[in-house]
């Protein structure tokens, strides 16, 4: 397998834009990263897609063709790639081994979602999908409710972290300031989050990510290709791990501890050649409060039940140890489920080139993205360094 | 002695899908019984119920695709 790199990023705002449509969200995200890349459309062999909803949300499926067709890529391979709120990631994924297998030198890889011109309880409908819709969904359960009783079962095994998680909204909010992309800004206290309207205890709306419309893509290369086309820091893709877990929170060996999550970033160690505490900056998959907490420690920053001191002690803010989702993450930037992988891409390849304005990391060599899908079902951890 | 389920974990809904959402606030949880978990809703939840991981619910029936449904017992 040969070496493969990020040349090119672009993103919309993640918000609330009903006068958008998919076509829309995909141009502006599409035609960013094909220009950051500085490459033609001729150079593209081929198109990976993720989308997680919008056979449900908008009525629209086969979304490869027509992010094709929006960003004139001719007849290039476009597919869809499924795998709920980790749709980005695995389609990055896709993308990465058909370069790295020699199949191609140049790729594109997407995501879009488009969710808030539907009701709340469709839009909850829709993400209950996610789980086991005759098993869970069927009974009652809804997505925010799963991780609610994760939580609680953490609250008996580790303690209380009510607090800490909390903490985690306040610290991506804060985050989310700094980040002209960014759905929310604006800052929240930890009475606020404990305070907030009841979704399913003990999760408040705070403890939350976000309902989004957004798009964002990442154009990618092989480091041969890319030394001889860039003009910008090369970021190398140096680990990518991918593991699965069962789908129901029923089934699972463990709730506080994301089977999925270690096994996948044990192989995106193992590919990149360094351990946990190489890793200066990652943005983790923050669908709940409660997942930050967890998602730190499966990813080996920090000892299983110890995340949550961690974060109290300020080690996860901007200025600590090792910072985390300092773009906002899912609470704050914004959750446009098909997107999410590819925007926290984003992040971490704007943070190793340089690029983060008002919100660069003053140490950022090596970044991480975590992303889950479903009852962390579905888990990709990639690893980028800059050359 | 009635079918009776321990919680291993639990949540209330406040806000459901439009299949729930009359029935909010309800309870869903896992419950252990000879050793198997299985997700269960469980019924009679009020807002004097103190929901805890271990106490014992009662077996009340199987749902249409065969998900149990368990209730609070009042004298605990």
């Amino acid at each position: 397998m040969r070496s493969v790199s990020v040349i090119g990023i672009g993103e919309t705002r993640m918000g609330r834009f009903p006068e958008r449509s998919l076509r829309d969200l995909i141009l502006e995200a599409g035609g960013k990263a094909i220009d950051d890349a500085g490459i033609g459309r001729e150079d593209i062999k081929a198109l990976f897609m993720s989308n997680f909803n919008a056979q449900f949300l908008c009525g629209q499926g086969h979304i490869g063709p027509l992010a094709s067709e929006v960003l004139s890529l001719g007849t290039i391979p476009a597919i869809r790639v499924e795998g709920a709120c980790a749709s980005g990631s695995l389609a990055f994924r896709q993308a990465l081994i058909a370069v790295a297998s020699g199949l191609y030198d140049v790729v594109l890889v997407g995501g879009v979602e488009k969710m808030t011109h539907q009701a709340t309880e469709t839009v909850t409908a829709g993400i209950a999908s996610a789980s086991d819709v005759e098993l869970e969904a069927g009974l009652g359960a809804t997505f925010p409710s799963i991780f609610a009783m994760i939580a609680n079962r953490y609250f008996h095994e580790h303690g209380n972290v009510r607090d800490e998680m909390a903490m985690c909204a306040v610290q991506n909010h804060e985050n989310a300031l700094l980040n002209p992309d960014a759905q929310l800004q604006k800052r929240i206290t930890v009475d606020q989050v404990r305070n907030g309207a009841p979704i399913a205890s003990p999760l408040t709306i705070f403890d939350c990510s976000l309902v989004s419309d957004g798009a964002a893509f990442v154009v990618l290369a092989a480091t041969d290709v890319a030394k001889a086309v860039s003009q910008k820091r090369i970021v190398e893709v140096v680990g990518c791990g991918q593991a699965g877990d069962t789908l129901t929170i029923a089934s699972k060996r463990s709730l506080t501890t994301f089977d999925a999550t270690v096994n996948a970033a044990r192989q995106a160690y193992a590919m990149a050649g360094i351990k946990p505490s190489a890793v200066n900056f990652a943005e983790v998959h923050d669908c709940f409060t409660i997942t930050q907490i967890i998602n730190i420690e499966d990813l080996g920053f920090f000892e299983k039940g110890r995340g949550a001191l961690a974060v109290a002690q300020g080690k996860t803010a901007a200025d600590g140890v090792l910072p985390i989702n300092v773009s906002g993450g899912l609470k704050a930037k914004g959750h446009p489920i098909g997107a999410t992988g590819l925007s926290q891409i984003y992040e971490v390849v704007t943070q190793l080139r340089g690029e983060g304005g008002a919100r660069q990391l003053g140490n950022a060599e090596i970044g991480l993205t975590h992303n889950i899908g479903g009852t962390a079902a579905t888990c990709v951890v990639s690893i980028f360094r800059g050359r | 002695m009635s079918r009776r389920g321990t919680i291993y974990t639990y949540s209330i809904i406040h806000s459901g899908t439009d299949s729930f959402k009359d029935k909010t606030p309800y309870v869903v949880a896992l419950v252990e019984e000879d050793r198997r978990i299985r997700l269960a809703r469980v019924e009679g939840y009020t807002e004097e119920t103190q929901v805890n991981i271990g106490m014992e619910v009662e077996y009340l029936a199987a749902d249409e695709r065969d998900n149990p449904i368990f209730r609070f017992i009042e004298d605990q």
